[in-house]
C-alpha cells in the first residue's frame, strides 16, 4: 500500500466538508514534497460544463504561496476515461496567488492529477471531484426570461395606476 | 515590490456588467445634478456630486477590487467589504442626495411617461414612507445583520454566488433605507426630530457590537468554511476572525457614533430652522423642474456645424465610395478566402453590425453616407432624368420581392463566403441605382428598389433621432415650401416628404437636403420617442397611413423572420437538420432545400401567421374595424422584436470578428500576405447582450401592439383579447430568438477560434 493510497481516504475525507474561496469550491487539500497545494473549483456547486480549476500552493514552512512553479493538470472521467490536459497559469486567475485553468467537464466522478514543477523539483497531488449535472436548461435561461416579465409586470402595474386614477378624477 | 503583495494588488475583478452599470448610474446623476444645479444651486452644490461618485467608487471596491477576492480566503477581507457595503456606501450615496438628480437624469419619456404613474401614486408613496420609517428601516438593517452572520446562512453565501449576491443585496439596500433617515433625503419628510436619530444610531451600535463581541471573543471558528480554506501568511482561521470582529466591532462603531456626535451637536445648536426649510423646498413641485429646451444634434458644437455644411453628405459618400471600391476590387483581384479579403470580412462583419447600431443609437446614417447614389448625382448634372416613376408601382411591392430574394440569395449562394460574388453584388448595386435614377426623377431608386434602403426606413421608425421641424409655427407662414420643392441654392427632398407633415423616419434617408433648403433653418436632427410611429395611425406626407399599407406590412413581415430565419441558418441544429431533410429528398444540390425553407421561413409562415392573429383579433375587434387594417398595424408592431434580433445576430458577427479587418487591410495596402489572421473572439458577456437586444425587442413590439389594440379597442378587456394572439407570436419569435443566441454558430468570415 503505498503513501497515496493512504492518503487517498483523508483526501476524501477532507474533499466532503465543502469550502468556498476565491477560485471556488475547495475540492480537496494534499501535502507533496515541500508544498501544499489546495484544489478550487469554480463555479460553485460544481456543475458539468465550462469550470475553473485553480491551485493554491504554498511553503509547508510558513505557508507563504509559491508564484514561480509550473503546474499541469490531468483530469480523468472514472466512467468513459475521457482525460483532459491542461497547463494552469496564475494569469488564468482571479485570484493572482492561484494557478487556474479553464476546463470543460461532464457530469460525474473525476480524478484530478495536479504535477507542480518548481526549481527542478516535481510534486504531484492528486483528488477526486464530483460533477453535478448540468442545471436544467430553463434554470439557466430564467434572467433572461425575468427581465421582460418583469418589465411586462411593472407596465400592466403601471397601466393599472393610470386607470385607477381616472376612474377617481371621474 | 514584493511579489506576494503584487500578486494580491493584482486580484481585480472587473466584471465588465458591474463596471458599464456603475458607470452609468454615475452618468445619470450627472446628468441630473448639472440641470439641477442652475435652478437650486444652493441645495445641489459640488459637495453633492463628490459625495454620490465616492458612493459608487466605495460599492466598486467592494465589489471588485481584491476584498471581493481574497474573501473567501480571509473572513477579515470579507467583513471589510461587507462593511464598505452597508456603512461607506450607502450614507455617501445619501449624501449626494441622490432621488432628483437621478430622475432628473433620465430621458423625459422614461420619467413622465414610464415612471410617472407610479411617482404619481399614492398606494406606492406610502408604502415608500413606511420603508424609511426610522422603526422599519432600523428593523431592516439590524435584521439584515444578524441573519446574514448567523452560520447556516453565512455558509449559505460562501457556498453559492447566488445567494452570495443575495446576501450583498440585502445589506445594501437595507443599510439605504436606514441611514436614508440619518442623513435626511430630499424631497421626503423627516419622520422624526433630529435628537432621535441619535439613539437610533446608538441602538444599532449596540446590535453592531454584540455581533462583533460574538466574533472577536469566540474561542471557535463560526464558520467552517474558514476552517477548511487554506491559511494564507500563516494566520489561523481564528486570528482571522478575531480580526474580522475587531474590524467590525472599531470602524463600525465609529460610523455609528460619529454621525450620533455630530447630529447632537447641532441639536444642541438648536438648528431649529432646517425642517422648516426642508418643508418650504419640498413644496416645489417635481414636474416643473423638468422643463427643458429641445435638444437638437444640429445645435451640438463642433458636431452640429460638421454636419450642416453644405458638402459634408458628399465628403462621407465619398469615403464611402472610395470604401466600396476598394472592397469590389479586392473581391475580384483578392484571394477568395472570406476571413482574407476586404468583401468577405468589412461586408458581412463590420458594416452591418455597424449601421444596425447606429440604426440603435442614432437613425439611418447607412443611407446618409450612401455611395450609391454619388454617381448617379454625377451623371444628373449632364442628363437629368424626364420622367417620374409610374404610379401603379409607387409602393413597395418591388423592394419586398427583392428584399425575399436577397436574404435567400445570401443563404443559397453563401455570399457570405464568397469575396467575387460580394463584389459582384456591389457593382450591381451601384449599376441598378445609375440605371433607375437616371430615367425616374428623384430618389426613385432608395424609395421604391433599394432593399437596403427599405431595411434602414423600417427600423429607423424605432431609431432615438429623427429629421423634424424644431418650431411648427415658423412653417404655417411659409408658402415657398422650400423643405420639399428646392430652390435655388439646393434641391428639395428628393422622397417627397413634406417636412410639417412628416411622421416618423420612414422612407428618410437623412440626407439633410430639407435642412440645406430651408430659408428659416427651422428643421433639425431632433429626439423622438422609439417607435413611437409603430402604434400611430396618422397619416405621414409622402408615406400615407403605414398601418393602412399592405406592401409596408410585407416588408416588415419579411424582414422581422427574415432576422430569426437568417440567424438560424447559422446554427448547427438548424444546420444538420437541412442536410437530414437534403438527405431524404435525395437531391444533388442543396439549393432546392435552401429555397423551401426560406419560401417557407420568409413568404408562406409569415403570411399563414400574420393572417391567422389577424382574422383572430378581428374576432374580438369593435365592428368597423377590417381586418387588413388590423392585421398591417400588428405587423408594424413586431418590427422591434425582428430589430433585436437583427441587433444580437449581426453585433455577434462584430464583436467576434472586429479585429479581421486590420490584417486583410495589410495585405490589401502592402500586398504581403501577414503572418497569422486573429482567431474569432467571443466573449462570455456577448451572449447576455444579445439576450438582452432581444428583451428589449421585445418589450417595444408588446409596448406598441398593446397601443395598437387600445386604439382600436374601446375597452382595457377587448384590447387585451384583440393583442393577445400578436403577443403570443411575438413572445414565440422572442423565445426562437433566444434559442438561436445560446447555440453553437457557424463563425462566418472569420478564423474558427481553437
Amino acid at each position: 500500500m503505498t503513501i497515496t493510497n493512504l492518503l487517498f481516504p483523508a483526501i476524501l475525507a477532507l474533499s466532503q466538508a465543502t469550502a468556498v474561496a476565491d477560485g471556488g469550491t475547495v475540492l480537496f487539500r494534499d501535502e507533496t514534497g515541500r508544498l501544499a497545494v489546495t484544489v478550487f473549483a469554480s463555479p460553485s456547486p460544481l456543475s458539468a460544463g465550462p469550470v475553473d480549476i485553480s491551485l493554491l500552493l504554498q511553503n509547508q514552512n510558513g505557508l507563504e504561496p509559491v508564484l514561480d512553479a509550473e503546474v499541469s493538470l490531468l483530469l480523468r472521467a472514472e466512467s468513459s476515461g475521457v482525460e483532459i490536459r491542461a497547463h494552469a497559469t496564475r494569469e488564468q486567475a482571479r485570484n493572482k496567488l492561484l494557478y487556474a485553468a479553464p476546463v470543460t467537464l461532464e457530469s460525474g466522478k473525476w480524478l484530478v492529477e495536479a504535477a507542480v514543477l518548481r526549481n527542478g523539483e516535481r510534486a504531484e497531488a492528486r483528488g477526486v471531484i464530483d460533477v453535478a449535472p448540468t442545471p436544467e436548461m430553463a434554470m439557466s435561461y430564467l434572467s433572461y426570461i425575468a427581465f421582460p416579465l418583469s418589465m411586462t409586470a411593472g407596465f400592466v402595474f403601471r397601466e393599472r395606476l393610470i386607470r385607477r386614477k381616472l376612474k377617481g378624477r371621474a | 515590490m514584493d511579489p506576494v503583495a503584487a500578486a494580491v494588488l493584482g486580484s481585480w475583478t472587473l466584471d465588465l456588467r458591474a463596471v458599464c452599470l456603475l458607470f452609468a448610474v454615475a452618468l445619470l446623476y450627472l446628468r441630473g445634478w448639472l440641470r439641477l444645479r442652475i435652478e437650486m444651486p444652493h441645495k445641489f452644490t459640488a459637495r453633492r456630486p463628490a459625495a454620490f461618485l465616492a458612493g459608487l467608487l466605495a460599492i466598486f471596491v467592494a465589489l471588485e477590487s481584491p476584498l471581493d477576492t481574497f474573501g473567501g480566503l480571509l473572513l477579515q477581507a470579507h467583513m471589510v467589504q461587507h462593511l464598505l457595503l452597508i456603512m461607506v456606501a450607502p450614507p455617501l450615496l445619501l449624501l449626494g442626495q441622490p432621488v432628483l438628480p437621478l430622475l432628473r437624469g433620465l430621458p423625459r419619456w422614461i420619467f413622465k411617461d414610464a415612471l410617472g404613474p407610479f411617482l404619481g401614486s399614492g398606494g406606492l408613496r406610502r408604502i415608500g414612507r413606511a420603508l424609511v420609517h426610522p422603526i422599519v428601516s432600523w428593523s431592516a438593517l439590524a435584521t439584515s445583520i444578524v441573519v446574514w452572520h448567523l452560520p447556516r446562512f453565512y455558509e449559505l453565501g460562501l457556498r453559492s454566488q447566488a445567494w452570495h449576491q443575495a446576501e450583498h443585496a440585502c445589506f445594501f439596500w437595507s443599510a439605504l433605507l436606514f441611514w436614508w433617515p440619518v442623513v435626511g433625503v430630499w424631497p421626503s419628510h423627516p419622520v422624526w426630530q433630529t435628537w432621535a436619530m441619535i439613539p437610533y444610531l446608538v441602538l444599532a451600535d449596540l446590535v453592531n457590537t454584540g455581533l462583533s463581541a460574538a466574533l472577536t471573543f469566540s474561542d471557535h471558528v463560526l464558520y467552517p468554511s474558514y476552517q477548511l480554506a487554506p491559511r494564507l501568511w500563516g494566520i489561523s482561521a481564528l486570528d482571522d476572525q478575531t480580526t474580522a470582529g475587531a474590524i467590525m466591532w472599531v470602524p463600525g462603531s465609529i460610523v455609528f457614533l460619529v454621525p450620533a456626535v455630530i447630529l447632537g451637536m447641532r441639536v444642541l445648536e438648536s438648528v431649529r430652522s432646517r425642517p422648516a426649510q426642508r418643508a418650504a423646498a419640498s413644496q416645489v413641485s417635481v414636474t416643473r423642474i423638468l422643463a427643458k429646451p429641445q435638444w437638437d444634434l444640429l445645435r451640438v458644437p463642433i458636431l452640429g456645424s460638421i454636419l450642416r455644411r453644405r458638402h459634408f453628405r458628399r465628403w462621407i459618400q465619398g469615403a464611402m465610395l472610395l470604401l466600396a471600391l476598394g472592397v469590389a476590387v479586392d473581391g475580384f483581384h483578392g484571394p477568395q478566402v472570406a476571413a482574407m479579403n476586404l468583401a468577405g470580412v468589412l461586408p458581412w462583419t463590420h458594416w452591418r453590425g455597424l449601421t444596425v447600431i447606429a440604426l440603435l443609437m442614432a437613425g439611418n446614417l447607412f443611407c446618409m453616407a450612401c455611395p450609391f447614389t454619388l454617381p448617379r448625382d454625377l451623371l444628373r448634372k449632364f442628363a437629368p432624368p424626364r420622367y417620374r416613376w409610374p404610379a401603379q408601382m409607387r409602393s413597395k411591392w418591388i423592394a419586398v420581392g427583392l428584399l425575399a430574394a436577397y436574404l435567400w440569395a445570401y443563404e443559397a449562394f453563401a455570399f457570405w463566403d464568397s469575396p467575387r460574388e460580394t463584389a459582384w453584388i456591389i457593382v450591381g448595386y451601384f449599376t441598378a441605382a445609375l440605371v433607375v435614377d437616371s430615367v425616374f426623377k428623384g430618389a426613385s431608386f432608395c424609395k421604391y428598389v433599394c432593399p437596403i434602403g427599405q431595411f434602414h426606413f423600417v427600423h429607423s421608425l424605432i431609431s432615438p433621432l429623427q429629421v423634424k421641424i424644431r418650431k411648427p409655427a415658423a412653417c404655417e407662414s411659409c408658402r415657398t415650401h422650400d423643405c420639399i420643392r428646392g430652390n435655388e441654392q439646393h434641391r428639395g427632398c428628393e422622397l417627397q416628404l413634406f417636412q410639417p407633415k412628416k411622421m416618423g423616419n420612414f422612407d428618410c434617408t437623412f440626407c439633410l437636403d430639407c435642412v440645406q433648403a430651408c430659408p428659416q433653418e427651422n428643421i433639425g436632427i431632433l429626439r423622438t420617442l422609439p417607435g413611437e410611429s409603430l402604434s400611430g395611425d396618422h397619416r405621414g406626407s409622402g408615406i400615407g397611413q403605414l398601418s393602412r399599407r399592405p406592401d409596408v406590412a410585407a416588408l416588415s413581415l419579411i424582414l422581422v423572420f427574415g432576422a430569426f430565419v437568417n440567424a438560424a441558418g447559422m446554427t448547427e441544429p438548424a444546420m444538420m437538420w437541412m442536410h437530414r431533410l437534403h438527405a431524404r429528398l435525395g437531391m444533388s444540390s442543396m439549393l432546392p432545400v435552401t429555397s423551401i425553407v426560406y419560401a417557407a421561413g420568409l413568404l408562406i409562415i409569415p403570411a399563414a401567421l400574420a393572417a391567422g392573429c389577424g382574422w383572430i383579433s378581428l374576432r374580438a375587434a369593435p365592428a368597423n374595424t377590417g381586418w387588413k387594417d388590423l392585421t398591417c398595424s400588428f405587423a408594424l408592431a413586431l418590427v422591434p422584436v425582428g430589430f433585436g434580433m437583427w441587433l444580437a445576430h449581426f453585433s455577434n458577427h462584430l464583436v467576434a470578428g472586429w479585429s479581421s479587418v486590420v490584417p486583410v487591410a495589410e495585405r490589401f495596402f502592402t500586398r504581403i500576405a501577414p503572418d497569422s489572421y486573429p482567431r474569432t473572439w467571443m466573449p462570455g458577456w456577448l451572449p447576455s447582450l444579445e439576450a438582452l437586444f432581444l428583451d428589449l425587442g421585445l418589450l417595444l413590439t408588446l409596448y406598441t401592439a398593446w397601443r395598437v389594440a387600445r386604439r382600436v379597442s374601446n375597452s382595457d378587456q377587448a384590447a387585451l383579447a384583440v393583442v393577445s394572439p400578436w403577443v403570443v407570436l411575438a413572445s414565440a419569435l422572442w423565445a426562437a430568438g433566444l434559442w438561436v443566441v445560446f447555440q453553437p454558430m457557424q463563425m462566418r468570415g472569420t478564423m474558427l477560434m481553437r
